[in-house]
């Protein structure tokens, strides 16, 4: 019975271990890269012993081909990005989740219907419109369109967010003499912090690892971090642990805003509130 | 500053699509009455209470409170609180913040607010709670400070939606005591939502009972139970309700068809087709008057409800658990004139 019990943990832990490693593989491997020399990433078969060099990182931050201006671009498209969507989501998906208006399950509906288009469809039509805008090539113009992509999904996200929200909470708000406004900024948003964190966390890493039309509709003013990195790979050679280092270094900003959120995201907030709450 | 509380609901019409939820309902609520909306779920009591915090609009008709028309005030604007049957508390405030919320609300702060707010708590036992979340309370406390939400800015109505149902049994009861005595200290018109007849019967001085979207009478608790103004009312009212038979009324006497007749203290000229209502307690054995066979015999401890067919009608009766009946027993039952209740057969409208 009891060997049984620890056979299974240990085929348990295993498995996981497994699917770990599949998982972590890519990321550990490019984080050995970043601190190889181009012969020995070139190594067969691949050496697990080297020497580490710096020299990489040296490279993508200070040398010639450093990345800290695409990262600089990509910060500014990101965090544009990321605020604008999130200053139109909120109110729009609070919107859809409570208010009664006409056509509301028609625009519900084309909100998700806008995430089904295939982005490489749309890639000719923007790149001829921005450019009829003058809009090729410039941080205006790149985060008009990421917004189209960002805003629909940052909607449909939060729309369930706020349909967790008991009606009752903000009825109670409303006879408490908040208004609509003020029941919406002092209850209705603490309750769905959680939510607002999350959207914020993909928004964000969706714009920042965006490369399709950044490449296409970007170029010399406005270069982000994805595709100075595709400047690594080229006709001749691949530099290989350079690309990785400049992957590692861009990982960085997502990796600790996953960190500062994870402490926003705090499960069971509204336990108690409700008899029955608490459903996230 | 007129500030007593009464409310006058006037020919108010609420459809939800294509449903009527009320059918232009009338109410008149004194000042510092507590009074109870009753009756089945989906009788319109609940939407009732909702029109008048202003959470609901309605189709037709109108809403006063103190004479002043509210119909399309917003519920802020109303002076009202409300106590929801899931209270409603705000989880990312403490107990204190959540009482102070609505003086916040109209710019009260720093001593003024702390004061009210623990004048508030202190009045439903609370105060030692005040730095808790929500979260961290049983649900009898989570109760509380609903109330103490409610109280804190005296508003000129207090309204409770079922405020006790999610208590167990035990404090219920404590509870309902305990809001009884807080009303009455503080003066307030209270207007509470209940199917449970019997909050309705302790709590109130007038009850409105509802059915299908109308009011079918407003009365005393006292005489919702002795005198139902329909037979749906006194098919409502009473643990067990009150039987309800058909019979044929002629003469001073009342006809159930392979049963018998009882006589009633009022008279009919021609045969009229009834509904006869007597409550369990009022039906007794006796020599001669309806024939009745014993099915089953519920012990409750301090009394026995005996189930019996009648003719074709199955009835409930009260008896002490000394009563000698058993179950198969073949009985006579009997009944005092003036324990006959008398309801038109069509209209449920009540005839004596």
């Amino acid at each position: 019975m009891r060997n049984a019990l620890l056979v299974r943990r240990l085929a348990l832990a295993a498995m996981a271990g497994a699917l770990l490693s599949i998982w972590a593989f890519p990321v550990l491997w490019a984080l050995l890269t970043s601190f190889k020399t181009e012969r020995d990433v070139l190594a067969y078969p691949p050496v697990w012993w080297f020497t580490p060099t710096l020299a990489n990182y040296r490279e993508v931050l200070f040398g010639s081909s450093s990345i800290v201006p695409n990262l600089v671009s990509s910060m500014v498209v990101s965090v544009s990005t990321t605020l604008l969507t999130m200053l139109f989501a909120v109110p729009a998906a609070y919107a859809l989740a409570r208010l009664r208006y006409p056509a509301k399950r028609a625009s519900g509906f084309y909100v998700l219907a806008t995430q089904m288009l295939p982005p490489v469809g749309l890639i000719i039509p923007y790149y001829l419109a921005l450019q009829r805008v003058g809009g090729l090539d410039t941080y205006a113009g790149m985060i008009a369109i990421y917004l189209t992509f960002s805003l629909p999904f940052a909607i449909w996200l939060m729309v369930s967010y706020f349909e967790d929200v008991p009606f009752e909470m903000e009825e109670a708000a409303l006879l408490d003499r908040a208004g609509r406004l003020r029941a919406l900024w002092h209850v209705i948003l603490p309750q769905v912090r959680g939510g607002i964190a999350v959207t914020t966390v993909f928004v964000f890493l969706n714009a920042w690892n965006e490369f399709l039309f950044a490449v296409v509709l970007g170029g010399n003013r406005v270069r982000p971090v994805t595709v100075a990195m595709f400047n690594f790979i080229s006709v001749e050679q691949t530099q290989w642990a350079r690309l990785a280092a400049g992957a590692m270094v861009a990982m960085a900003p997502v990796i600790v805003l996953g960190l500062l959120a994870q402490r926003h995201i705090v499960k069971g907030l509204t336990v108690g509130a409700v008899k029955g709450g608490g459903r996230r | 500053m007129n500030k007593q509380g009464s409310v006058a609901i006037q020919g108010v019409v609420k459809r939800h699509g294509s449903v009527t939820v009320l059918h232009g309902i009338d109410l008149e609520i004194e000042a510092g009455e507590f009074f109870v909306l009753l009756g089945p779920s989906g009788s319109g009591k609940t939407t009732t209470l909702r029109i008048l915090a202003g959470l609901e609009s309605v189709n037709a008709g109108n809403v006063y409170l103190d004479g002043e028309k509210v119909t399309d005030k917003e519920p802020g604007e109303r002076d009202v609180a409300m106590v929801f049957q899931s209270y409603a508390l705000y989880p990312h405030m403490t107990v204190a913040q959540n009482i102070g919320f609505p003086l916040k609300m109209v710019g009260q702060t720093g001593d003024t607010l702390t004061k009210a707010v623990a004048d508030a708590a202190d009045k439903v036992d609370i105060g030692h709670l005040l730095d808790r979340r929500p979260g961290q309370l049983s649900g009898g406390q989570q109760q509380r400070v609903a109330l103490a939400r409610a109280i804190v800015r005296q508003p000129r109505l207090f309204l409770l939606d079922e405020p006790l149902s999610n208590l167990d049994a035990k404090l219920r009861m404590e509870t309902r005591v305990e809001l009884k005595k807080l009303q009455r200290a503080l003066g307030v018109t209270a207007v509470y939502v209940t199917h449970d007849q019997e909050e309705a019967m302790t709590l109130a001085d007038r009850v409105a009972v509802f059915m299908d979207g109308r009011i079918v009478q407003v009365a005393s608790p006292k005489e919702i139970f002795g005198r139902p103004a329909h037979a749906s009312v006194a098919g409502f009212i009473g643990t067990p309700p009150m039987n309800l038979l058909a019979a044929t009324w002629q003469g001073s006497d009342v006809f159930l068809e392979g049963a018998g007749r009882v006589r009633v203290g009022v008279t009919s000229t021609d045969a009229r087709p009834v509904t006869l209502g007597v409550r369990p307690a009022d039906l007794r054995l006796a020599p001669e008057g309806l024939a009745a066979r014993v099915e089953l015999i519920e012990e409750l401890g301090d009394s026995h409800i005996v189930i019996a067919t009648l003719g074709s009608e199955r009835v409930k009766l009260r008896t002490e658990p000394t009563s000698p009946l058993r179950e198969g027993d073949r009985v006579q039952l009997g009944l005092t004139p003036d324990a006959a209740h008398l309801f038109d057969r069509a209209t449920g409208a009540r005839l004596n």
